[in-house]
């Protein structure tokens, strides 16, 4: 038993399935889902990529990123360019989005990624701008009109089987090697070094592989609302993302999840309050901080809280007190 | 034979020579201690063997091989790990996964084998899980593996730390204040694990203030005062060494500096 638990190609062929499982359940939801439900099930799907990209540069690698939004617009951008200009098919234009945020990562992180905290965060904040600034005065992006004409193209199967991918790929590379040496980074630079991890390499991998999500993001995004635009990828989106990530708990990748989801819906649960609504997201926001200020399952560990609680059922058991 | 070797080694931070011309011989296999008062240079001379810190003059040589100017990451690659003086944990991950860290220099797996998780990864991760389990049972942390580092107490941060350092099977050891903050039994236990750890043909180069630790444990002791060494030797020769004393109680004269006499015995 234990050798087909191990066996490489068995879990492979697992998880395939568990991806044809995921693309099945989302095809049977969308045909029965009203169309206002599904579009927020698309737009959980697309935050919850985006935001897991940007939780592994800001809370596995302790890389403050304010420019997590230009990377989904260059991602949105390259995408919608693959497909209507080029006339690409639709998962050339997704990778295409990824490709190109991730080269724009690693040519951004390289010289931003020897700052360290708040400078890092304002140089990126710049980066951002200059991209915004860019796509709003170039031909080809339509400039500050938009980008017209993008096919919907994105369908509720695409983005659940990606999301699914996505959350895997993430929590397979935080048990790894490579995830142990982010984290190292992020606890201690000068430790990290002195144990033989190239600090600046891991920086530099955790912002080329988060910027390949934001880029995917974009591409889904591009793809879902037909027309973008370079205000839709401001500032704000940026700190939206890192909303989500703090929200759910920095460096958790379920509290990542979590927080993706509850933002991407609390604005619509409290669409009754019309104006008042950002007002009540924001004073939520504001006392979340003030209860849980690590995120809702920040410092949570799933394993070890398993592992405690039947360890404490055997205590119990020998008559320990509790 | 030497193993590390620092020649006429000097670093100014400004005005300040912290080490003036230092030259100092590890040999393999030994407990080498280096001691002075206050504020001597000894943690920087760590720091300038890990790559902290480069020397304005002279060369560091391991294995014969010049160091200076090797980012501290490839320095760690090539044997030489270190503890600190404050200690430096990745305080919010579990004791296991800071000796898993001090593994990394023995793992290849890259970025692509983690992410689709191959044969030659998880075998890899058992060899080092095992590798460092066997580092916690050395130290005595086995039990506290999944405890987060910072909750552990202070002495077995401080075997945390070393068994970090030692879990990469390095060459040199270099422990900057190992009995620091420790009481005496810990000490008791503390020297056992280095004489263990050096019987097992890791070289001992160590920093500390604490003199019954440092006279029942090292073959040879290099002691620093302003930076320079003014003397070197095995223990007994060094407590009977002038300079010494008058490094560390002062001579008694007027024209002892005054800076000296309030430093006091340590």
């Amino acid at each position: 038993m234990r050798n087909i638990k191990n066996n490489w190609l068995v879990q492979v062929i697992g998880f395939v399935l568990v991806l044809i499982m995921t693309g099945l359940t989302a095809q049977g939801l969308s045909r029965i889902m009203p169309p206002y439900y599904l579009q927020i099930g698309f737009f959980i799907g697309i935050n919850v990529i985006m935001a897991l990209g940007l939780n592994l540069i800001a809370g596995a690698t302790g890389q403050l990123s304010l420019g997590h939004s230009a990377f989904m617009s260059i991602g949105a951008y390259a995408s919608a360019i693959a497909t209507v200009t080029l006339h690409l098919p639709f998962p050339v234009g997704i990778l295409l989005g990824g490709l190109a945020a991730c080269l724009f990562g690693i040519v951004i992180g390289f010289p931003t990624l020897r700052l360290s905290g708040d400078y890092l965060a304002i140089a990126t904040l710049g980066f951002a701008e200059i991209v915004r600034v860019i796509f709003t005065n170039m031909q080809i992006t339509g400039g500050a009109i938009g980008f017209l004409g993008i096919k919907n193209l994105t369908t509720f199967p695409v983005i659940m089987i990606l999301t699914v991918a996505m959350i895997a790929v993430m929590m397979w590379l935080e048990n790894s090697r490579n995830g142990r040496a982010m984290l190292a980074v992020r606890e201690d630079e000068i430790a990290a070094e002195s144990v033989g991890v190239n600090i600046t390499w891991y920086k530099i991998q955790a912002f080329a592989i988060g910027s390949f999500c934001a880029g995917v993001g974009g591409a889904l995004f591009a793809h879902t609302t037909t027309f973008i635009q370079p205000t839709d990828f401001g500032f704000m989106k940026s700190i939206e993302f890192l909303n989500m990530v703090v929200l759910g708990g920095l460096g958790s990748i379920p509290g990542t999840i979590i927080g993706s989801v509850v933002l991407t819906t609390a604005p619509e649960f409290l669409r009754f309050m019309a104006n008042y609504r950002m007002l009540v997201y924001g004073l939520l926001l504001i006392i979340m901080m003030i209860f849980r200020p690590h995120g809702l399952l920040g410092g949570f560990n799933f394993r070890q809280a398993i592992s405690r609680a039947l360890f404490l059922g055997r205590r119990i058991r020998q008559g320990a007190k509790v | 034979m030497n193993i590390l070797e620092l020649q006429n080694v000097t670093i100014s931070f400004g005005g300040l020579t912290a080490v003036d011309k230092l030259d100092i011989q590890v040999k393999s296999g030994e407990i080498l201690s280096l001691i002075g008062p206050n504020g001597a240079g000894k943690s920087t001379v760590f720091n300038l063997i890990t790559g902290l810190y480069k020397p304005s003059d002279g060369a560091i040589l391991f294995q014969s091989e010049a160091l200076t100017g090797s980012p501290p990451y490839r320095i760690a690659k090539k044997g030489i790990t270190r503890t600190f003086q404050s200690i430096r944990l990745f305080s919010e991950l579990s004791v296991l996964h800071n000796v898993l860290i001090g593994t990394h220099v023995l793992g290849q797996a890259g970025l692509f084998h983690s992410i689709i998780r191959s044969p030659l990864m998880h075998s890899e991760e058992k060899e080092l899980r095992e590798k460092a389990m066997a580092a916690l049972d050395f130290l005595g942390l086995a039990d506290k593996e999944h405890e987060k580092a910072k909750n552990l107490s202070y002495g077995e941060q401080r075997r945390l730390e070393i068994a970090r350092a030692l879990v990469s099977n390095p060459k040199i050891l270099l422990l900057d204040e190992p009995a620091a903050g420790m009481n005496p039994f810990e000490k008791t236990v503390l020297m056992d694990i280095i004489r263990k750890i050096r019987d097992t043909g890791v070289t001992i180069f160590l920093v500390e203030h604490d003199m019954t630790l440092v006279m029942g444990i090292s073959e040879r002791i290099v002691v620093l005062d302003y930076g320079k060494k003014i003397a070197e030797g095995s223990p007994v020769k060094i407590r009977q060494n002038d300079s010494v004393i008058e490094a560390y109680l002062g001579s008694g004269q007027f024209r002892s500096r005054i800076r000296r006499k309030e430093t006091g015995a340590c």
